[in-house]
Formats: C-alpha cells, structure tokens, sequence
C-alpha cells in the first residue's frame, strides 16, 4: 500500500527535523533529565573513595611507605590508579550506564520517547554522548581530587617529600587518556545490555558477575580480549623508571586497541539490535 | 463510514500479532478530521495496540497506517511532529518537577519555550509545576501527561484512557478540555476508554472492537440509530406462559423474562395500543405496559457480546 495521491492529501507533510537537529534536541532533553539523578551524583562522587583511601594509608602510615629522601609521588599514583582500576572503575560503568538508562525506564518513558518526532538514532546516539561525558567528567574528577590530595599532604605530612618532587603530569595525561579508551568497551557492552533489558537488575547482575569473572579469568592468555579487564590492565602499566621516574607508554597497548574494537563492535550490532524491537513499556 | 470529511487517521486491513497470539485482525479504522473519535472496547480487545501502532511503536504484521494521508511507515517522523499523544499511564520522570517534566518534551520536540507554562496552564498545573512529580496525585499526574502531549499544538491527538485514574470531577473536566480543543482549536482526537459513559457525551464518531475486530464504526447518531432498533415492549400480567400462550399472533415472540413479565421487540405505536386492547380483551390482568429504550451501555454490551461468539 502507498502512500494516497496529493488530492487526498489535505495536509502537505511536515519536514522532519533534520538528523543533526534531532541530535541537538535529544542531547538537551538528556541532559535536563539528569537533574537530581542517582547517575549524576555517582559521578561527582565516585572519584572521591579511590582517593579518600589512599590519601588515608599516607596520612597514617605514609612514614612506613615512603623511604626518607625519595620521590613519594610514582608509589602514591601507582597506589591510586590501581585501588581505582582494578574493580571500582569498571563497577563504576556498570552501575553508571545501568543508572542512566534506567531513568528512562522507571518512568516508562520509551513509549513517550519514540512518539516524538526524533528518530531511534539520536535517541541511542544522545544517550551514548551523555554517557560518555559522564565517564570523562568522573576521571578528570578522579585526576584532580588526586592532584588535590598530593597537595594536601604536602601541607600536613611535609615529611614525605611530596614538595620536594615534580608532579608527573605527564604521565598522569597519559594514564587518564588510556584508562578512558580502556572503559569504553565495557562502556558499549553494558550500554547495549541495559537498552536490551530494559530493566535495572539484569544489566547491573550481567556487569558484576563478569567484573568478578574477570578477576579469576585474569591469569588467562586470552584475558587481554575481554573488556571488563582493560582498566585493570591500564592501571597496572605504570613503570618505574630508574632515571624518569613515573612513566607510561604514550601509545595504546592492545587490550586498549581490544576495548577500541568492543566499543565499535558492540554498538553496532547492537543499534540494529534495537532497531525492530517493539516498544511495550 | 458514510462521512465527506476527509480521513486524518484511516488503517487498512491493520493486523497485529504478538508472537503465536493475533491481536488485531484486519482493522479498518477510520477517523474523519475535526471528529472526536471513541475508541471502545473491553480490556484487552486491542485498543492500546492499536495505539502503538498509530504511533509506530509497533510494527503491524500485516496492513497499513495513514496519518493525513500519508503512510506512517514511511514518514513517521515527519508526521510525529503533528501528533500529541498519551498512551496508558504518562510517562513521567519522578525526580523532576512538573514543569521539568514538559520542558524536557519541549526540547526534545525543539518547540518554543513558551509552550511549556502555556500548556501547564491549560491544563491548571500552573501552581503545581515546581513540585516534584512523584509528588502528584494520579488525576494530576494525567494533566501532566496531556500537557505533554498538547505541547507541539498538534492537529492530532491520542489519548489511551486519559480518564485513569480521575475522580468524577476530573472526568469532567477531561470531557470539557476535549470539547474545548475540538471546538476551539479544531483539533481531532481519539480517545479510548473501555466505558461508553465517558465517551458518549463528547464522541462525535464511535469505534467497537472486541477481540481485535472492529465490531462498530460510525457516527454516534449512527450509533443511536442501532439502539433504537432495539427497543422493546415490557408487559407485566399475572402469568406470562398464560398470556403468551392465548395471544400466539400478537405475543408469539415474546421472551418470558419472569412469571409476569414479557419481552416483545417494539415496531410501532399502533402494535402498543392492539397489545394492550388484546389482553384486555383476552380478561387477563394488564399490569403495566411501558416502551424500554436499551442504554448506550446495553448496546455496547450487546455489540462486544455479539462479536465474542
């Protein structure tokens, strides 16, 4: 069946709005919608604890770690970093990305969502940009609260010494570039799970079984591939050089480029996923 | 539908399964511009889906969708923009306020900023805008949610039991806004509900389905009309066997409803009067004798019944 001839037509059809506008729209209406949300607060506050802790061990025990005269700063980031990596970053995807997606469905709001004039891209694409600025604003967040911690015990703890050294802010740039790159495959698996599901249990259930898996599976020769332990590796591929100190490669190592091809992969077959699914709730 | 305004929503042979179980079996809808148009039938008989399908939430197995004119399929979006809708229970984020809550439609469907205190006025939410939805009760939780859907000014409207969940009050003034954004702004609107009583002071058109098929569609005088066919005569005597029995010509499609009571379908005045003169004449006691007009109400009832066997 076709469309009626322009004699039956009383009505000229309304231009939809162009795909760059409906991005523009959706990218507005998200970013309303995070106003007083669980995943908003997660972000501002889950770069505090990994810090919180580690600032904590040098202000009580700092004496014991940092042997008299040398740089305090390489075992201090090293400490961070991978207190952070190792299961609060990826448990922090999970959570944020099931959270973000979730405030869609607590209200029911997909019906709504699709019978305005957006299409499902900028729908998935929107979500997916916010998503995305959120997990960049909780690692700057992260970066700073731990620049800020050094600068505390500089004041309160002088006897450590970390006045005395350079901060690596070098290394620092790098680590946070990387671990970014590293949580964007997880990032896509869970984003996909959590519109698939629709629910907020299954995506949150699915993501922490396979962080835990993950730990057990990390002495496999394959375990580089799988996305949920890239963070853990970024963390753990700080050095320590004899003349420079602190450093990182300044170049992706491959399960980075793996977590890369996850991202792409995943949201691919997942947006033609999603594209026929019926909309019910 | 014997109607000269053009169809703004018309589905052809619409069918709908969901997995093994059919839903809609080839679903003829037609709704005429400027018409309010009452979608009625029994919980689960396909109104919601059939909803989804005008809003292309769903993909119809079989069939077709016409908004304006054009097909839905292939300009959904395009024709999205000129369609308010509240489908089942409004979609309504808790943690926002009132007013959060239409300015974030607003933006998505890039309307002036305006619109959004205008349509929480028309609505009487205007106080209310600055407290959290969860806050709402359910009858304001629904304004909230047709605000929404009035937000683009838009030249169709869908509302799926917009009187869920309203006290009296509400419905009538549900009923009135209705009225009001027919008359006045020349929208059209379908409204669905599965109480004929809510729809039939401000119908102008009337659908039935049941089980998924269009068991009536037409005009609501059109719908009256059907009613009147079906009046009946009420007879109250002292033995109804009796009296039917001696009366075979006049009585003989009587239905025995009590021992005193008999149904007859009513033809004409004139079959009143020879009736009563008749029983009179056989000496039988002529307790009372009255025309019943069926209710609106009955008809549906008889209409979905009907379809179900």
């Amino acid at each position: 069946m076709t469309t009626l001839s322009a004699s039956d037509s009383f009505l000229a059809l309304p231009v939809a709005p162009a795909p760059l506008t409906q991005l523009r729209r959706s990218l507005q209406a998200d970013t309303l919608k995070l106003r007083r949300t669980a995943a908003l607060r997660l972000t501002l506050f889950s770069g505090a604890l990994p810090v919180l802790l580690v600032f904590m061990i040098y202000l009580f025990k700092g004496h014991a770690i940092v042997k008299p005269g040398t740089d305090p700063w390489p075992s201090f980031l090293m400490r961070s970093w991978q207190t952070a990596g190792t299961l609060l970053l990826p448990l922090f995807v999970v959570l944020l990305t099931s959270l973000l997606v979730h405030v869609e469905t607590k209200a029911t709001a997909w019906k709504h969502l699709y019978a305005q004039p957006v299409g499902r891209g900028a729908v998935f694409v929107s979500k997916l940009l916010v998503l995305l600025a959120l997990n960049a604003v909780a690692l700057l967040l992260f970066a700073g609260l731990l620049l800020g911690a050094g600068a505390l015990l500089m004041l309160v703890r002088p006897k450590l010494g970390f006045q005395s050294h350079a901060i690596p802010l070098e290394t620092i740039v790098w680590m946070l570039g990387r671990t970014y790159v590293a949580t964007l495959g997880l990032l896509a698996v869970q984003y996909i799970v959590s519109l698939f599901w629709r629910s907020f249990v299954v995506p949150v259930g699915i993501g922490m079984g396979a962080v835990v898996s993950t730990i057990a599976l990390l002495q496999w020769e394959h375990a580089d591939k799988i996305p949920y332990a890239a963070p853990l590796g970024t963390a753990v591929s700080l050095r320590l050089d004899k003349v420079k100190g602190i450093v990182v490669a300044h170049e992706l190592a491959p399960h980075e480029w793996y977590s890369l091809a996850w991202f792409a992969g995943a949201l691919v077959v997942g947006y033609f996923l999603l594209q026929r699914r019926t909309i019910t709730a | 539908m014997n109607s000269t305004a053009p169809l703004l929503v018309e589905t052809r042979d619409l069918s709908f399964q969901f997995g093994q179980r059919p839903i809609l079996h080839s679903l003829p809808l037609q709704v005429p511009a400027g018409s309010i148009y009452g979608f009625l039938g029994p919980n689960g008989a396909g109104k919601s889906t059939t909803m989804r399908l005008l809003l292309g939430l769903l993909q119809p197995t079989a069939g077709s969708v016409h908004l304006f004119g054009y097909e839905l399929r292939r300009h959904r979006v395009a024709l999205l923009s000129r369609v308010g809708a509240l489908i089942e229970n409004p979609s309504l984020y808790d943690h926002l306020t009132g007013f959060e809550n239409v300015e974030a439609t607003r933006r998505l469907r890039g309307v002036p900023a305006h619109r959004t205190a205008e349509v929480l006025e028309i609505v009487g939410l205007t106080e209310a805008a600055r407290r959290p939805a969860r806050e709402y009760s359910l009858g304001m939780r629904q304004r909230l949610g047709l605000a929404t859907a009035l937000l683009s000014d838009p030249a169709l409207l869908l509302l799926d039991e917009p009187t869920n969940g309203l006290d009296p009050n509400g419905i009538i003034d549900m009923r009135e806004l209705l009225r009001r954004l027919r008359d006045d702004h020349g929208k059209t609107i379908i409204v669905s509900s599965h109480l004929i009583s809510e729809i039939e002071k401000v119908a102008t058109h009337v659908g039935v389905i049941q089980q998924g098929r269009m068991a009536f569609q037409g005009s609501l005088p059109d719908l009256q009309r059907l009613q009147t066919g079906r009046a009946r005569l009420v007879l109250e005597t002292e033995s109804a066997d009796t009296c039917r029995n001696l009366l075979p010509r006049l009585l003989g499609s009587a239905q025995v409803i009590g021992t005193g009571t008999l149904w007859l379908p009513w033809l004409t005045p004139a079959q009143t009067a020879e009736v009563a003169a008749a029983v009179v004449g056989a000496g039988l006691p002529l307790y009372g004798l009255r025309l019943e007009q069926p209710s609106l109400e009955e008809t549906f009832l008889h209409l979905t019944e009907n379809a179900a066997v």
